[in-house]
């Protein structure tokens, strides 16, 4: 059965990224002379990008259903609400 | 009834009414539980982001002063070589390589236990030096050099950043021992020759269990030793 | 691994040689685990029951000494006058026994596992193993919960919403080891939950037999999985909030604590995007079986059966953006007010949507007033009540002179007891013969549901009106107050009713411990309902069938032209039914 699953995909290539990523972030945060809320920004954008890779890639997210992409996208937005809307108490 | 179990193949879905996920039990499962764990980390990460957007202007300790980075970016390494070694392993006895995926197997254990023994250690340092859940503890190191340097300490906000940061790597450290041990106890049924080709059901689903926590440590690093 | 049983028929079901602890405490069985729950969580109905007329008591006859209250010890009510210590305990314990291991269970974790895997076909749930886990998690945190009643110092004394700061720190609350044990059974508590809630929705998703589509499953079922989502999503909230609550207590961290820059509102926001939620955990599965058993009551198809499969699943998706309406008078960002009140008067229309259809269901039809019938009107009655009150507290301008009043404790004993209890009535009196293969007693149960539904209004109607008064929620003595003293004798009356309420939930209890023993013999399909459960010997065997049944047709096929008796079951064939086809499996 296994020879009509889809082949592996580049598994060592996505750790190279990771690893590069990683490395991105520790320059990022403590060489780079950047303002505080561009590192910021710079740096949540590289670990969502990592994270992405991580459950596409490692967790086949990719090549599953969307019905089972699904369950693993609900609980986000709800994640979303929670914060944002508990944050909006401080800028009011 | 023998011959039709013979003939199920595990790794799908038991009959359904209706085209579901299409997958089987134990994935499905994994995957429903590991929503109920987002919203769980939602909970913790969530406070640690309203607390320290609350917490201004009192500025929040500067990264690297009190954590340290070069540990945890080697734990951050590990973890990143032991997601990478467990979906190896996945892959190994997918193909078929029973042995391979041993080996693997052995890999992501080793790298997760590192993972947890650094983390106590790292636990121990900065107890050590004063940095503990409520503050900096009073006459400690970290406390005279936070009422010296208030700003890059971060002293106005330190009781936060102490409840914070132990609840929130404490928590992950605990997700990653729970995986060490699971992923044992699916090693030695590994070594019992369990696992084939055919049925994997175990290696699979306690990678997603693995790369979650790997995931959630990610973020972790970023928003807490990073930024 | 023990997902994969469900996949080859089983043939175990007639020679069960599990030994006793197998077979009845460390049982991995869906029905004995269901059973298991029933018993622990009437237990707790029971408990909490009690402790509310103790509070009724000190709110009756302020500061008389309780009858049989002499054997209470000198810490909570020396010569049985209740201390305001021991009342906010009182108060406290009732919310949360009720809340959390009573309800909660009783819906869920009875009626989930009994009714899940026999309403859909399966042999058993998806991970038996688990399922038998998430028991003995929510039981070990009722005995912790139990446990903290007889502690020094006593229970938990901050409300059952707990909010802090006073919850977190011992010198406010007065309470030391209560208030910690409080936190450890709420995260056992919501372990369980997630437990069962996965288990309920992988189960639901994966296990139903052949020809049992979504648009086939009862709304029971619906109602249940709807349940599951919310409880999975929403527990780990609650959990992970406990989990702070418990560090606060223990290790000093400041996440509630304002003097070291923590946020007290943060409490109550993580507290509500759970309790919301967990609202309609408290309703949705009383909303779905009260929905069978109409349907089965007035011998004709259910009304609306697409829209009230969307309007459980809309109150599933709104559920999680209206939980500020509790946070109104909290200095909650008013902004954020505004929006959670439209969204609040948003999500009345699903349920408003479902009243209407069981009226519909109910009109012109052929009603049988059997027990679980009439409860299920009860709770339709109650329910429009408890939610028109709901409408009340929407909106923001109206609640902030009722907020924390006796109005909202009208509004939420009218949907939790008028609603929740009354469907569990009913519900337990229909399956009760397939549990048990006893019938309860018909006579009694219907003196029980006239008695309730009286002394329930005596007792809480009033309370809209005391709560219009100005009576606080949770005062130890409102005589205290002058502008209370008034409505002193309606307080009085209030109390008298609640004890005939209580007095008739023996009615209740006895039929069901009685009925255990002598009741009579339940034929195989009592109610002549069209379930599959029915299709069972009562009470089913271990592994349900020996072959899964073929589902032909949807649940509520009742008064069909096709046969001489009013119901038409899921599983039986027709000449003019086809096979199901064969469910096509996963492509590449």
């Amino acid at each position: 059965m296994a020879e009509t699953r889809h082949a592996h995909p580049p598994y060592l290539l996505i750790w190279l990224y990771l690893f590069v990523l990683t490395v991105a972030e520790i320059a990022l945060a403590f060489e780079l002379p950047f303002s505080r809320n561009v590192k910021l920004i710079l740096l949540l954008l590289l670990a969502l990008w990592k994270a992405f890779l991580v459950a596409m890639f490692f967790m086949h997210l990719k090549f599953e259903k969307w019905n089972l992409r699904l369950i693993a996208i609900v609980p986000l937005p709800l994640a979303l609400i929670l914060v944002l809307a508990v944050i909006t108490e401080h800028v009011w | 009834m023998a011959h039709a179990t013979a003939t199920v193949d595990v790794m799908r879905p038991p009959a359904p009414a209706e085209r579901g996920v299409d997958v089987y039990n134990l994935k499905l499962g994994m995957w429903v539980f590991l929503a109920s764990e987002v919203m769980f980390f939602t909970a913790l990460i969530g406070s640690y982001i309203v607390l320290r957007f609350g917490a201004s202007p009192n500025p929040w300790a500067q990264p690297g002063k009190v954590l340290s980075i070069q540990i945890t970016a080697f734990n951050t390494f590990l973890l990143i070589c032991s997601s990478v070694s467990m979906v190896k392993a996945y892959a190994s006895i997918a193909d078929g390589n029973v042995k391979l995926m041993k080996v693997w197997l052995l890999v992501t254990i080793l790298c997760g236990a590192t993972f947890v023994g650094i983390q106590v250690y790292e636990y121990t340092h900065l107890i050590h030096h004063g940095f503990q859940p409520s503050g900096y503890r009073e006459g400690s190191e970290l406390a005279e050099l936070a009422a010296a340097n208030p700003v890059p300490y971060g002293a106005a906000t330190a009781g936060l950043y102490g409840s914070t940061f132990f609840t929130m790597t404490g928590f992950h450290g605990f997700h990653v021992t729970c995986g060490v041990i699971s992923m044992t106890y699916v090693f030695i049924r590994a070594l019992r020759g369990k696992y084939s080709q055919q049925d994997h059901r175990g290696i699979e689903v306690i990678g997603l269990y693995w790369h979650f926590v790997d995931l959630v440590w990610i973020i972790l690093f970023t928003i807490v030793y990073l930024i | 691994m023990s997902g994969i049983a469900a996949a080859a028929p089983a043939v175990h079901a007639h020679h069960d040689d599990r030994s006793f602890i197998r077979k009845y405490i460390f049982s991995t069985d869906h029905k004995i685990i269901g059973i298991q729950f029933l018993f622990v969580s009437l237990f707790f109905l029971f408990l909490g029951g009690l402790l509310a007329m103790q509070i009724r008591w000190q709110l009756g006859y302020p500061g008389r000494p309780m009858p049989g209250g002499g054997i209470l010890p000198e810490t909570m009510a020396p010569g049985g006058v209740i201390l305001p210590e021991y009342y906010i305990q009182l108060v406290t314990m009732h919310g949360t026994f009720m809340v959390f291991f009573a309800i909660m269970p009783l819906l869920v974790g009875v009626f989930a596992n009994y009714l899940i895997p026999l309403k859909i076909g399966a042999h058993d749930m998806a991970f038996p193993r688990i399922n038998m886990w998430s028991f003995w998690s929510a039981f070990t945190g009722g005995l912790v919960m139990f446990a903290s009643l007889f502690v020094p110092e006593g229970a938990a004394r901050a409300g059952w919403t707990m909010y802090a700061p006073l919850s977190a720190r011992h010198d406010l609350s007065g309470a030391g080891l209560g208030q910690e044990l409080w936190s450890i059974s709420i995260v056992l508590l919501g372990l369980s939950s997630i437990l069962g809630s996965l288990n309920y929705i992988t189960t639901i998703i994966n296990n139903r037999t052949p020809g049992m589509t979504w648009f086939r499953l009862p709304l029971s079922v619906w109602a249940l999985f709807i349940t599951a989502i919310l409880g999975l999503l929403a527990l780990p909230v609650l959990s992970g909030a406990a989990i702070m609550l418990l560090f606060e207590q223990i290790l000093g961290t400041h996440f509630f604590d304002p003097a070291a820059g923590g946020q007290v509102l943060l409490w109550q926001h993580l507290f509500w995007f759970f309790g919301h939620p967990e609202v309609y955990i408290l309703i949705l599965p009383a909303m779905g079986m009260v929905s069978d058993i109409v349907a089965n009551g007035s011998r004709k198809p259910i009304f609306g059966y697409h829209s009230m499969v969307f309007a459980l699943v809309g109150i599933g998706f709104l559920g999680w953006v209206v939980w500020g309406h509790h946070m109104f008078m909290s200095g909650m960002n008013p902004t954020l007010g505004s929006t959670f009140m439209v969204t609040t008067m948003i999500i009345s229309v699903p349920s408003a949507i479902k009243v209407f259809n069981w009226m519909g269901t109910m009109w012109r039809g052929n009603l049988r007033f059997h027990v679980p019938m009439l409860n299920a009107i009860g709770f339709v009655a109650m329910f429009v009540i408890g939610g028109l009150s709901g409408v009340f507290m929407a909106a923001t301008p109206v609640d902030m002179p009722i907020h924390d009043t006796y109005f909202i404790v009208a509004h939420i004993h009218y949907v939790l007891f008028g609603g929740s209890l009354f469907a569990l009535f009913g519900a337990i009196t229909f399956w009760y013969p397939n549990m048990f293969g006893k019938m309860m007693n018909e006579r009694w149960g219907k003196i029980h549901f006239w008695l309730t539904m009286l002394f329930f209004n005596l007792t809480f109607f009033p309370m809209h009106i005391l709560g219009m008064g100005g009576h606080m929620r949770r005062i130890y003595d409102p005589t205290q107050y002058n502008f209370l003293k008034p409505y002193q004798p309606m307080n009085t009356f209030i109390t008298i009713a609640a004890f005939a309420l209580f007095a008739s939930q023996l009615i209740f209890a006895l039929n069901f411990i009685l009925s255990l023993r002598w009741g009579k013999k339940a034929p195989l399909n009592p109610w002549e309902d069209n379930g599959l459960e029915w299709t069972l010997p009562t009470p089913p065997p271990h592994g349900n069938w020996d072959r899964p049944p073929t589902v032909y047709r949807g649940p509520y096929e009742y008064s069909a032209p096709q046969v001489a008796e009013d119901y038409l079951p899921q599983a039986k064939k027709l000449p003019t039914d086809r096979e199901p086809a064969a469910a096509p499996v996963a492509g590449h």
